[in-house]
């Protein structure tokens, strides 16, 4: 890149109809679980399943009053569990979506959930619904890290509910967590080949992170559970990227593997910073450049929302700066990486007027490269993205 | 005004600690100076880092006013500092002066400073009044202690007052014997006007406040003034006299000391040591002035934020105004980037002057490692003055290499005489002589390398001796040595702000060490980094901080990425006050840790 334009003359006419000013997906939150497994920080409702009934009809008015001005091409349920919820319940959340929301004809459809909560009932009828993808949290095989994380089910009802799911939907993921403690990687080894073995076109692999205040955060701060070391955690995450990489599974985002064709469209929208609907207790979205945050609180958003009021309880609107830096810096976790073409005309600044002279550096260490006008983060990269990503786009 | 015949100036000197600020307390509060309101234990140490360290850094001027057998007399005092670091501020002090106090804890008795400053003393013909203080305390011992002033400074035993500056016993009679042994000041009030300018400050409303001792004539408010050295004019605005705030008054004549201010708002035009005189009448000869003294110890003084270098400069003007003692010139560092070499009196100096900066002029600095001067000789018969060893040239161009050698006294209790001649040893020190003062006390001379008695050498006598020792020391000679540059490569590049200049026999052990701390002290990269000790080309030690392996939290959606851009930015934002040296980013106690003692 000989000539770099200045940020000022980077600047662009926004498009307001730009993938990431009008949102294209919709995310919906349902935060009930039946259990608070002790490693998750999410927005979660524990043995308040009464609150369903009500808490759909809240989803009905902030859905309602969403305004939406172009069709949506990717939905994505998630929680929580939202397949906890009844067939009947399932049948009606999905129809208050799809009637409000015109979509594309290439529609992703998606909602999580757990082996134990899946029936043929609520396959069939979110199926019926035009849901096409499934995302099940199996998490480990083994008995003893399925006991660690405190989940619910066991390795055995898996097979059962993959069975169920494949009848009407073929298309499903499977997410698991590495670094648990006591994993070995063994364990780890016979995690993946199992979900490989079953189907899975999309495996999402997530290292454990001890979030402050979870229950798994006090014991191991208390001593009680040993965390995994950084060498052992790195020997998992390189197994990962190579059997499923072996397997024909592509490494496109730093915790997901996809067969072709096969990625999370839903989720890429998030590692572009493109635009977004959220709807739902603690749901965020991002519409024109603004990031809304939702409350967090099943009980206070089901009153807000009833009260005619926003549920929002923090927004930001950042500068043109601050966002081409947090779009590099997301879109950085994506294997395809960063176009130079593509991230000028998103951002209105050039990916030089950034990163500086930041980028050498890394690429001479071998965490990254820079071909074809694009850059992205080598394997060695990715292990260390936090790092980097802070290093390179913030300096 | 009164005449010449009734006013006395002195300075109090004394080894540290031994209670020249509370003596001077009690001058204040027992000539009804100050009240007893506004009275607060060590009331002219008033900069803060006076006051949390609990010494003297600055000599403090003050006037106050005593009757003797019905006369009024105006007495200036200073109180100076006892650390010898400080040993500048004291012989500036003692040039605006006719007599000094010696003043000596009666328990601790005759100690390194004690001697060298009264032989500054006397070498500038001043009349001693000793005291013995602290005559309060139980373990007192005032008959021995007289003994060892005699045997040292050769006072008489009949002229030594007792007093304690704690419990007032004593303290007027200090003022008395004063105005009977010291002499009156001389000069004459009707010549031109010549004074000397001994200190000053600045002032942000005022300029340059100039602190003055009046050799001859006088100065009133108004009249045009010259300052000598920079042959610059300009016209009085004020004049007063510390009581011990700065009070004004009319004039100031013959033998009176202090201050005034004529907007000189350019710092470079006020001289320390330089001769006020009238403008319009000028006297014909300048003072003598003071002769600079030689720094001991250099290093490299850097802003963390680049953009603060032109700050740091002022900062340094306007403290070289109330410290003419240190300098400082601009230097450029691959790492560090823009800063200065300054050269300071000894490590307590250099210490002070940057909790100065940073404290009152907010700004954050990087300290290099300190080092003495070194002179080579180089093969074309050239002599270069090593400041930093960033000047020493190619290996094959050194004809010689030499480093400054102290003659030093050390005063200890004659038992550990054996464990200071096993410390000197070590320490290439050569043993020149033992005087005793008393069968306990001892003074022994030797001569030693610079560079290893600004090392680590006073704790190490504190802590042999328990407290008891103190040292003294002043520049002899250089002299010829077996010395290399050590370097140290951070991820293949020397970094020059860390390199050190070691006699051979030392180099591994202080290289090795040197990586091993800072090993300890660079946070872990994305990259390994090499930490290598270096003499030339030859490595002679090497560590590596391996790089980061894992670091990434696995899920960024939606919902998490405000939250992730804050802590990525916020982790880039912690390491803004890093320096940067190529790759890779090095603290300031990176930089501090290779200061530090070796064991
Ligand atoms: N018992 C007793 N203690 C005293 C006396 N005079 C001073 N001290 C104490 O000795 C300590 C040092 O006193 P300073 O007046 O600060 O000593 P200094 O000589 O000014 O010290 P520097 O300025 O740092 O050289 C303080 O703790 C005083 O309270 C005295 O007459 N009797
Ligand atoms: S099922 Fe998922 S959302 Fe619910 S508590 Fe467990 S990890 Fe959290
Ligand atoms: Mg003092």
């Amino acid at each position: 890149m000989a000539n770099t334009p200045s940020p000022s003359t980077d600047q662009l006419t926004p498009d307001r109809s730009a993938p990431w000013l009008e949102p294209r997906g919709l995310y919906v939150h349902v935060p009930f679980c039946a259990h608070h497994c002790g490693y998750c920080d999410f927005a979660v409702t524990v043995g308040q399943d009464h609150l369903i009934e009500t808490y759909l009809e809240a989803l009905a008015l902030e859905i309602d009053r969403t305004e939406v001005t172009t069709p949506v091409d990717t939905i994505f349920i998630g929680g929580g569990t939202p397949t906890l919820l009844s067939p009947d319940q399932l049948g009606r959340l999905a129809g208050m979506i799809r009637r409000h929301f015109p979509t594309r004809p290439n529609l992703e459809f998606s909602i999580e959930s757990t082996p134990e909560s899946i029936t043929a009932d609520k396959v069939a009828v979110l199926a019926d619904h035009g849901l096409n993808r499934f995302s099940l949290g199996v998490q480990s095989f083994q008995g003893h890290t399925l006991r660690v994380l405190e989940r619910q089910h066991s390795g055995d009802q898996v097979t059962p509910a993959v069975e169920i799911i494949r009848r009407r939907v073929p298309n499903f993921s499977m997410d698991f967590i590495f670094g648990a403690p006591g994993q070995t990687i063994t364990d780890w080894e016979h995690d993946l080949k199992r979900a490989i073995a079953l189907g899975s076109s999309h495996i999402s692999t997530y290292g454990l992170t001890y979030e402050k205040g979870t229950p798994l955060w006090k014991q191991r701060e208390s001593g009680d559970v040993i965390a995994l070391g950084e060498t052992d955690e790195l020997a998992l995450y390189t197994m990962s990227h190579e059997l499923l990489g072996s397997a024909g599974f592509e490494h496109y985002e730093i915790s997901n593997f996809a067969k072709p064709d096969h990625r999370c469209q839903h989720n890429e929208k998030y590692w572009a910073n493109e635009a977004y609907h959220g709807v739902g207790v603690g749901a965020v979205r991002y519409v024109g450049g603004r990031r809304e945050h939702n409350k967090r609180n099943t009980k206070d958003y089901i009153r807000v929302v009833f009260s005619g009021e926003s549920p929002t309880f923090q927004q930001e609107e950042l500068s043109p700066f601050e966002r081409a830096r947090e779009t590099l810096a997301v879109q950085l976790r994506r294997s395809d990486g960063v176009s130079r073409q593509a991230f000028l005309h998103q951002t209105g600044h050039s990916l030089k007027s950034i990163v500086q002279h930041r980028l050498a550096p890394m690429i001479e260490a071998g965490l990254v490269t820079d071909e074809n006008e694009c850059v992205s983060l080598t394997f060695a990269g990715k292990c260390v993205a936090d790092g980097l990503v802070s290093k390179v786009v913030w300096g | 005004m009164p005449a010449p015949s009734h006013i006395r100036n002195f300075s109090i000197i004394a080894h540290i600690d031994h209670g020249k600020s509370t003596l001077a307390d009690q001058f204040l509060l027992q000539t009804n100076t100050i009240t007893k309101r506004d009275y607060r234990a060590q009331l002219l140490d008033g900069m803060d880092l006076e006051r949390e360290r609990g010494i003297t850094i600055q000599m403090h001027p003050v006037t106050i006013y005593h009757t003797k057998d019905g006369e009024k007399y105006e007495l200036n005092l200073i109180d100076t500092p006892g650390h010898v670091d400080f040993g500048y501020e004291v012989s500036r002090s003692l040039a605006a002066c006719e007599g000094a106090i010696l003043l000596v804890d009666a328990f601790q008795g005759v100690q390194a400073q004690t001697v060298a400053n009264a032989y500054l003393a006397i070498e500038n013909d001043l009349t001693i009044v000793p005291v013995l203080n602290k005559i309060d305390m139980p373990t007192a011992r005032p008959e021995a202690v007289t003994a060892e002033m005699e045997t040292a400074v050769g006072v008489n035993a009949e002229d030594v007052l007792r007093a304690s500056a704690k419990s007032g016993v004593g303290v007027l009679e200090i003022l008395d014997a004063i105005i009977d042994r010291v002499p009156c000041p001389p000069g004459d009030p009707k010549a031109p006007l010549k004074a000397l300018i001994y200190n000053s400050h600045f002032d942000t409303f005022k300029g340059v406040v100039i602190y003055i001792r009046v050799m001859e004539g006088s100065v009133k408010i108004g009249q045009k003034i010259k300052l000598m050295r920079g042959n610059t004019d300009h016209v009085v605005m004020e004049i007063g006299q510390f009581r011990p705030t700065m009070v004004p008054c009319q004039e100031l004549t013959t033998g009176q000391v202090g201050f005034l201010t004529a907007q000189v708002k350019n710092i470079q035009d006020v001289h320390i040591g330089d001769t006020v005189t009238d403008a319009v009448n000028p006297t014909e000869t300048a003072l003598p002035g003071y002769k600079v003294p030689q720094a001991m110890v250099y290093s490299g003084l850097y802003p963390v934020d680049n953009e603060e270098f032109e700050d740091l400069r002022e900062a340094l003007t306007k403290l070289r105004l109330n410290d003419s003692s240190f300098s400082f010139v601009p230097e450029v560092s691959d790492g560090l980037g823009f800063g200065f070499r300054c050269g300071f009196l000894g490590m307590l100096h250099r210490e002070i002057i940057g909790q100065r900066l940073e404290r009152d002029c907010e700004l954050d600095l990087v300290h290099t490692a300190p080092n003495v001067t070194f002179q080579i000789l180089t093969r074309s018969g050239e002599t270069i003055m090593v400041h930093s060893p960033q000047d020493v040239v190619d290996g094959g161009q050194i004809e010689e290499f030499r480093e400054p050698i102290v003659r030093i006294n050390f005063l200890l209790p004659s038992k550990n005489i054996g464990d200071i001649m096993s410390m000197a040893a070590e320490r290439r020190g050569e043993y020149i002589k033992t005087e005793y003062l008393s069968p306990e006390r001892a003074i022994i001379t030797y001569e030693l390398p610079l560079a290893e008695v600004i090392y680590d050498l006073y704790d190490k006598l504190k802590s042999v001796t328990h407290g008891y020792g103190t040292m003294e020391y002043e520049l002899k000679e250089y002299r010829p040595a077996d010395l290399v540059r050590l370097d140290v490569l951070v991820h293949q590049k020397r970094v020059d702000a860390l390199s050190v200049i070691v006699h051979r026999s030392t180099a591994e052990r202080r290289g090795r060490k040197l990586i091993q701390k800072l090993r300890k002290e660079i946070d872990r990269h994305l990259f390994d980094i090499a930490l290598q000790a270096a003499i030339g080309s030859r490595i002679i030690a090497r560590e590596t901080i391996t790089g980061m392996k894992k670091d990434v939290t696995a899920k960024c959606y939606g919902g998490d990425i405000t939250r992730k851009r804050k802590l990525w930015a916020k982790q880039a934002e912690g390491k803004k006050r890093m320096k940067q040296v190529g790759q890779v980013e090095i603290s300031q106690e990176a930089f501090m840790s290779v200061l530090e003692s070796d064991d």
